[in-house]
């Protein structure tokens, strides 16, 4: 009894378990102690890893083998405000950006939202916009496959709130304003409890900082110009560079602040480490060799669609143009 | 005893691992760092100026600001000719006036009522500027019919509180957001900026000049060069503006030699190139230009001044400003005293 007592004691002093002597073991507590530091200080990055903002898209996704591979995604941009029940969204913005890291060259190809086309999982045409209202992302990313005859690596998903958390977060965006935006019928739609409201937008030309409900109101309006959705489509891109832009002042340090604001508002294929490379490759790249490609006439025309309007693909001018861009 | 030097390394580790966390923080990135302008100092200029920040207008002179508006939606000042009043705007959500202020700030008259029970009967009055005789006060403003979606400025001149009625100086090209940037001249004139969508769908923004209200005008600059905010010297012989040449991320400041009879520009000179250079003004003495743009790639926008010098070296700018964040459509005023 009293042999197992001692040896219980020898177990029990922590001192016999840690055979360093007392100065390193001083040193190694500061250690643990900045360890611990620098844990809380990313932890909110680790916990948006680990949480399911990043959702697989199971076999349809392909992710690519090297950080040096081209690859393709597809963003995504949805009003989800409460005028949508659940998940049932449209995407009210899709672009397809190819990126070619060896190149350092990038492609920005915007989808009109009424391009009229089969959707995955459904017998009849509609509006591609509405692919992700009837069967998610699985199937926004069939229709675009299959129409456009691309291959989409990873998606990335906002919705109005995690845009404008996103440009906060980046500290704004500079960009040159082309022409005055005005909308009389702005949806007065984000944290409010009646979602079918509106307020009139104003934003002058020139070169302006915007935070993020100006920078949202930028690539949102559309009543005011008489190029409709293709005006609001250039400038989301124009948003595009810009935020890529302002994310050269960012450092590993913004990344929890990122994440914090991020959590729950961005939905994507792509890894904690995969958006590290990416953040790598893009911060490469000069915006002047990144090529913006709208699809106005003669790659669509408008019409009507029953009640409906919509705009009509002329696919014998588009999948070329696709091929020669976007080509595996 | 120790026990005492167990808690005290304890302590100090916990401190340690608290130092760290806020060390990295340290690390973030402040590009989005802006002060109150009356919370710094900057370089002090000759005579006086006035800027706008986040709803308010600031007095700069003597290297010092003041503020003199409330945090109110305030913004755009332009001078009268003779120095002692403002014309401004303050900005709502939905609509927003013209006043007239003395230069300290104090209001002396609501020159537009632009408010409406109805969203869209709200209107617009943006960029206004006193007349070269000071008798009327020129502005950008949203002549539309209710309900509908278009939203075009047009430029607008109202009597600077005397007898006379509204004149309505453009037309400009529907649906492309209208005309901006009034300019009055000391002839009777108007420099303004137009927009217009070409074949391609692409947008473009012209520096005109017209003689009278409702007159065709000239375009001073080419479509390709997408030119704005333009600004005429007090002599009346130079003009600068900023122009894009097809850039979404950066801006040309660009100097001219302006002939407002033949309506024509001269050769143009870059005075700053590659960054996004926006709303230039004139020294009182026409020598220098004060524009505002950011000191760096993705910040706030600052006070500069470049020598306004058409000679064939560059030019050097120097930014006046660091961290103030000053509204970017809002060109500062610069007035002798």
């Amino acid at each position: 009894m009293g042999d197992f007592s001692a040896r219980g004691q020898r177990l029990l002093d922590w001192r016999h378990a840690i055979p360093l002597p007392r100065p390193w073991r001083v040193i190694a507590g500061f250690l643990l102690a900045g360890l611990i530091g620098l844990t809380a200080y990313f932890l909110p990055l680790f916990q948006s890893a680990s949480t399911p903002i990043a959702t697989s898209g199971g076999g349809l996704i392909n992710p690519v083998s090297g950080p040096t591979d081209p690859f393709t995604v597809l963003l995504l941009g949805s009003d989800d405000d409460s005028k949508f029940p659940g998940d049932q969204f449209n995407t009210q913005s899709m672009i397809l950006v190819r990126v070619d890291p060896i190149n350092k060259q990038a492609t920005m190809m915007s989808i009109p939202r009424d391009l009229w086309a089969p959707i995955e999982g459904q017998r009849y045409m509609g509006k591609i916009s509405t692919a992700y209202q009837t069967g998610g992302v699985q199937a926004t990313i069939a229709t675009v496959e299959q129409n456009f005859h691309v291959r989409v690596d990873d998606y990335i998903w906002i919705g109005l709130a995690g845009l404008i958390k996103l440009i906060d977060t980046l500290g704004g965006v500079n960009l040159v304003v082309t022409n005055p935006v005005m909308d009389d019928f702005y949806p007065a739609d984000i944290n409010t409890s009646s979602p079918y409201g509106y307020y009139r937008v104003a934003l002058l030309p020139g070169p302006v900082h915007l935070d993020g409900v100006q920078a949202l109101q930028y690539v949102r309006s559309r009543h005011g110009d008489i190029r409709g959705d293709f005006a609001r489509s250039e400038r989301q891109q124009q948003l595009l560079l810009a935020m890529k832009a302002q994310s050269k002042h960012i450092n590993l340090a913004d990344f929890p602040d990122i994440a914090s604001a991020l959590n729950g508002e961005v939905r994507t294929s792509i890894s904690l480490e995969r958006a590290r490379q990416l953040y790598s490759v893009l911060d490469q790249f000069d915006s002047a060799h990144i090529k913006r490609i709208l699809l106005g006439a003669p790659y669509t025309s408008e019409g009507w669609a029953g009640d409906q309007s919509v705009v009509y693909p002329n696919w014998g001018q588009i999948l070329p143009l696709v091929s020669q861009y976007f080509a595996q | 005893m120790k026990a005492v030097t167990y808690l005290v390394l304890l302590v100090a580790m916990v401190g340690f691992g608290f130092g760290v966390y806020r060390l990295a923080g340290m690390f973030k990135s402040d590009g989005t760092h802006v002060q109150k302008p009356t919370s710094t100092y900057a370089q002090a200029l000759p005579g006086k100026m006035f800027v706008a920040q986040g709803g308010a207008i600031y007095r700069f002179q003597n290297g010092t600001f003041k503020q003199i508006t409330d945090d109110a939606g305030w913004t755009q000042p332009s001078s009268s000719p003779d120095g002692t009043q403002l014309v401004a705007v303050q900005r709502h959500l939905n609509y927003s006036d013209v006043y007239v202020l003395t230069d300290s700030g104090r209001i002396v008259q609501q020159l537009t009522h632009l408010q409406s029970s109805s969203v869209e009967g709200n209107h617009w009055a943006f960029l206004p500027r006193f007349s070269a005789d000071g008798s009327r006060i020129f502005f950008a403003y949203d002549d539309k019919a209710p309900g509908t979606y278009q939203v075009d400025l047009t430029i607008l001149s109202v009597p600077a509180g005397g007898p006379g009625r509204d004149v309505v100086w453009t037309v400009p090209n529907p649906f492309t957001g209208g005309d901006t940037d009034p300019v009055p001249l000391s002839d009777g004139g108007l420099v303004y900026t137009k927009y217009s969508i070409d074949d391609q769908a692409a947008v473009h923004s012209q520096v005109w000049l017209t003689t009278r209200p409702g007159a065709g005008g000239t375009p001073l600059t080419k479509p390709e060069e997408d030119c704005v905010q333009p600004a005429v010297s007090p002599d009346g012989k130079s003009i600068a503006m900023v122009c894009r040449h097809g850039q979404l991320q950066s801006t040309e400041l660009v100097l001219a030699t302006f002939d407002p009879l033949n309506g024509t520009v001269g050769p143009e000179t870059v005075l700053m190139q590659g960054q996004l250079a926006a709303s230039p003004t004139f020294s009182p003495d026409g020598q220098t230009i004060a524009f505002l743009a950011p000191v760096q790639q993705g910040g706030r926008f600052q006070l500069w001044t470049v020598p306004a010098d058409t000679s064939p070296s560059p030019s050097v700018a120097r930014p006046i400003t660091q961290n103030v964040g000053l509204d970017s459509n809002a060109a500062p005023v610069w007035e002798k005293r």
